[in-house]
């Protein structure tokens, strides 16, 4: 049977009861956005990856394709938004390709939520989703265990609150495309600054009618500097006490050596089809 | 996802976590209601959608149609909620198709109590269905969270529906107009989130007759004084 | 998706027709045709035949059934010679009820006397009569009332007359389309009465508020006697009044006769009499066999039978009987005069 095997969630959950610790899941610790503007919708990411205290990647990419009118920003478990966002991308392209219609962001947006409500909250996929069809422009957040919002700025993540303290100060109404895209930086790098999970640099996607463009590196606000200091050490900064050489001829003295032949005698040839 | 140290470990070794929500899980912690009046049904509801402490959506509309004078107020697990209702939205919509009319309340409220009471142990939600329909005029059901069905004349539901059974036991009269049934779930709404902490945020409200279904909106900057655009 | 039925053996049904199913046609050969139909038909099936073998090939049991250049369908056409030649059954709609009626022809006079029941309920307030092959309406009725079931787990509510009708006949349409069956032997009467009352949700808590809901559409009825006719096509439409088997054209000409959707409407005690007359008298072309009349009704909630479908009791029917035998006699004196008249001529 494909897909997943849960046979030893019981035995976890058995022993966790007993006071064994449980493995933790590897998780991203992220900051994600979304925001509508007049024409458009933005969506925005950092870029660190963790597990558990260490930063496992410092340039990692969370805001991943669905179609080329849709992406998904995507916290918690990273395989799970991972595999996830490219399982119901090719859901959607398939439909796409029957229906000879352009996928739209609700069809993801159910998708999505289906998918994930089906596994009750086991594949911890935290996502916003964010499309322009031609029904409009689209902004959803898809939470882990398949409940929907539809709002017109979103945050999810860790570094969510921070985020949305962001847009809930700094959002208005019907915002220009520039306005966006500077409100969405604000709010990621709110998470990278103040959110221990989240840090690096922003990622910033802006999807129109005509176009989607990926801003990869938006803003990088953790460039590491130039050094102050040099740190190499000059050659015979470290003092020599004593010197012994060792001829290669005289190398049996101090360890064994033994040829190896490359092939073995007795073993079967490998035959091509006879 | 993590685990709640909750629960006890049973004999045969199966850990059963008795909570409702699992960690993490986006909770209703709600004020719900509809009530009947003269011309049919309103349905009203407060917009808070919480995960443990952080609100999730301030403006949540927990008022969702199943069918053009059908709707449902729901509370518990937003995820559960919203599946229960696109199932039932889809099975009232072949309904409508091939029997060509519209479905009745009734028949709205049987399906949800079908799915509510057959996963009776993995859903946790409390639903309030209400609808308008030619026959049986404005009615409202009541599904707790044991998936039982209740006939009732007005139904109030969620964590803040506790605040307010004295006020809508001495307010709920039978036969109201439209505008004092509007005002009788407003009132009732504004104590329930005055409170109950997961309540809050602006007041929906959907009244279903004849005509149709007739949106609401009150904010709290006006103290839901103003009815704004929907 | 049809249910596969154990198909009857058909005995000399129908006299002389071309059998569809020997052999079946997949294994023939494209110029064999099954029957003697002329090139017409010969050059329908050389037209399907790639298809047939393709089919055959994915090992497929049931095929399509061709229609006839002229838009018939044979299978179809036996199917109504079956239930021509069965016992008469009427179905009357009135104004306050249904009544069921059939002519239950003795085959036998070892047969035990009003058992062997024709009429069917199906559910609490529907009933079936049909004439044709009986076992072919003992299925109708088991599926009818598999519908009756599914619509109630579903809808938690009774299956609307209409709505029956609907899937039975569907049901009954869906034979008419594969090689691998053959379509029902049978029309059937379907009658039924909707609840005019605000029934309670299958499974609701509790007797709900007593204050009635408010926003109800004024003045608007709502349920009533409804009456339909299946034939073997899966062709169904309401009627006031419906006739069918052996004396169904002077049944009809009966019905015809009587003020059944009008003003002064029939009342569900008159319609039970001139129902036991009109079976007596479309026996009449059949005289020597022995027959039973068998009879039920429905009423609303506030008539004699609750909104149920019931036999009609022992008393009434016996009363029917009576006054339609006494008619009868009476019709035969009318014509024995007109005899005497000629003779004096």
């Amino acid at each position: 049977m494909p897909g997943f095997d849960f046979s030893n969630y019981n035995r976890n959950a058995a022993l966790h009861a007993r006071g064994v610790p449980l493995p933790k899941a590897t998780s991203t610790g992220t900051t994600i956005v979304g925001c509508i503007f007049d024409g458009g919708v933005v969506i925005a990411a950092d870029t660190r990856a963790t597990s558990g205290p260490i930063v496992a990647d410092k340039n990692c990419e969370k805001l991943h394709y669905i179609s080329p009118n849709i992406w998904c920003a995507g916290a918690g478990t990273a395989a799970d938004t991972e595999f996830t966002t490219a399982l119901i991308s090719s859901q959607l392209e398939l439909h796409s390709l029957s229906t000879g219609r352009k996928p739209r962001v609700v069809t993801c947006m159910t998708l999505l939520k289906q998918h994930l409500f089906r596994y009750q909250g086991h594949i911890g996929a935290y996502l916003v989703v964010a499309g322009v069809d031609p029904t409009g422009t689209h902004l959803f957040t898809v939470h882990a265990h398949g409940s929907t919002d539809k709002l017109p700025y979103v945050t999810m993540g860790s570094g969510s609150l921070a985020a949305m303290s962001v847009f809930e100060t700094q959002w208005k109404p019907k915002m220009t495309q520039d306005e966006a895209v500077e409100l969405c930086s604000q709010a990621i790098q709110s998470g990278i600054f103040n959110d221990l999970g989240s840090g690096s640099n922003v990622d910033v996607a802006v999807i129109t009618g005509e176009k989607t463009v990926l801003k990869r590196g938006y803003v990088r606000p953790n460039e590491r500097s130039q050094k102050l200091k040099s740190y190499i050490f000059p050659k015979g900064t470290t003092a020599v006490l004593n010197e012994k050489i060792i001829r290669k001829e005289d190398l049996g003295n101090y360890v064994s050596v033994h040829e190896l032949s490359t092939t073995e005698e007795g073993g079967d040839k490998m035959e091509v089809d006879t | 996802m993590e685990f709640g140290n909750s629960g006890s470990l049973s004999e045969d070794g199966i850990h059963v976590d008795m909570d409702r929500l699992k960690k993490g899980e986006v909770n209703l912690g709600t004020s719900i209601m509809a009530v009947t009046f003269k011309d049919g049904v309103i349905l009203g509801a407060d917009s808070r959608t919480t995960t443990g402490a952080y609100i999730a959506n301030r403006v949540t509309d927990k008022l969702t149609p199943v069918h053009d004078t059908i709707w449902c107020c729901r509370s518990g697990s937003a995820a559960d909620t919203q599946a229960v209702a696109d199932i039932v939205q889809y099975q009232l919509s072949l309904f409508a198709m091939t029997s060509g009319k519209p479905p009745t309340t009734q028949t709205a409220a049987a399906i949800f109590q079908e799915i509510c009471y057959a996963n009776k142990d993995r859903l946790s939600a409390g639903l309030i269905i209400a609808g308008w329909d030619e026959r049986h005029g404005g009615q409202v059901y009541s599904i707790p969270l044991g998936g039982s069905l209740h006939k009732q004349s007005y139904a109030i539901g969620g964590s803040g529906s506790t605040y307010i059974y004295g006020f809508c036991d001495a307010n709920w009269k039978e036969g109201m107009e439209e505008q004092d049934a509007v005002n009788f779930v407003k009132e009732a709404l504004k104590e329930a989130i005055k409170w109950d902490g997961s309540s809050g945020g602006v007041i929906r409200m959907v009244v279903l007759t004849a005509k149709g279904a007739d949106r609401h909106l009150y904010l709290p900057d006006t103290d839901y004084s103003v009815r704004h655009d929907a | 998706m049809v249910r596969r039925r154990p198909l009857t053996p058909s005995s000399s049904f129908p006299p002389k027709a071309p059998c569809f199913h020997n052999p079946p046609s997949a294994f023939r050969t494209p110029n064999e045709s099954p029957h003697n139909l002329g090139y017409m038909m010969q050059r329908v099936t050389n037209h399907h035949t790639h298809k047939t073998t393709d089919v055959h090939r994915h090992g497929l049991r049931s095929r399509q059934l061709h229609l006839l250049p002229d838009g018939r369908n044979f299978q179809v056409e036996y199917a109504v010679k079956a239930v021509e030649n069965g016992g008469t059954s009427i179905g009357i709609r009135c104004k306050d009820g249904v009544v069921l009626a059939v002519e239950k022809v003795v085959g036998s006079k070892l047969l035990k006397h009003s058992a062997n029941k024709r009429i069917a309920t199906v559910d609490r307030h529907l009933g079936v009569v049909y004439s044709g092959m009986v076992p072919d309406g003992r299925h109708f009725v088991d599926r009818a009332r598999d519908e009756a079931r599914a619509w109630r787990d579903t809808n938690k509510t009774p299956i609307p007359t209409a709505d029956l009708a609907s899937r039975m006949g569907g049901y009954m349409q869906a034979y008419t389309l594969y090689q691998s069956v053959r379509p029902f032997g049978i029309t059937a009467i379907v009658g039924g009465f909707d609840s005019e009352l605000e029934l309670p949700v299958d499974g609701e808590v509790g007797y709900g508020p007593s204050v009635g809901a408010g926003g109800k559409a004024p003045d608007k009825k709502h349920g009533g006697p409804f009456l339909y006719m299946i034939e073997p096509s899966g062709l169904y439409w309401g009627y006031y009044g419906a006739a069918t088997g052996k004396g169904r054209q002077a049944a009809k000409a009966e019905l015809e006769k009587l003020d059944l959707g009008g003003a002064g409407a029939l009342t569900l005690e008159q319609a039970v009499k001139e129902a036991a007359r009109i079976i007596y008298l479309a026996h009449d072309d059949n005289k020597d066999k022995e027959f039973e009349l068998e009879m039920s009704w429905i009423s609303a909630s506030d008539g004699p039978t609750k909104g149920k479908h019931q036999e009609v009791p022992k008393a009434l029917r016996e009363e029917a009987e009576r006054l339609a035998k006494k008619s009868m006699e009476s019709d035969d004196e009318d014509d024995d005069k007109k005899d005497d008249d000629k003779m004096e001529e």
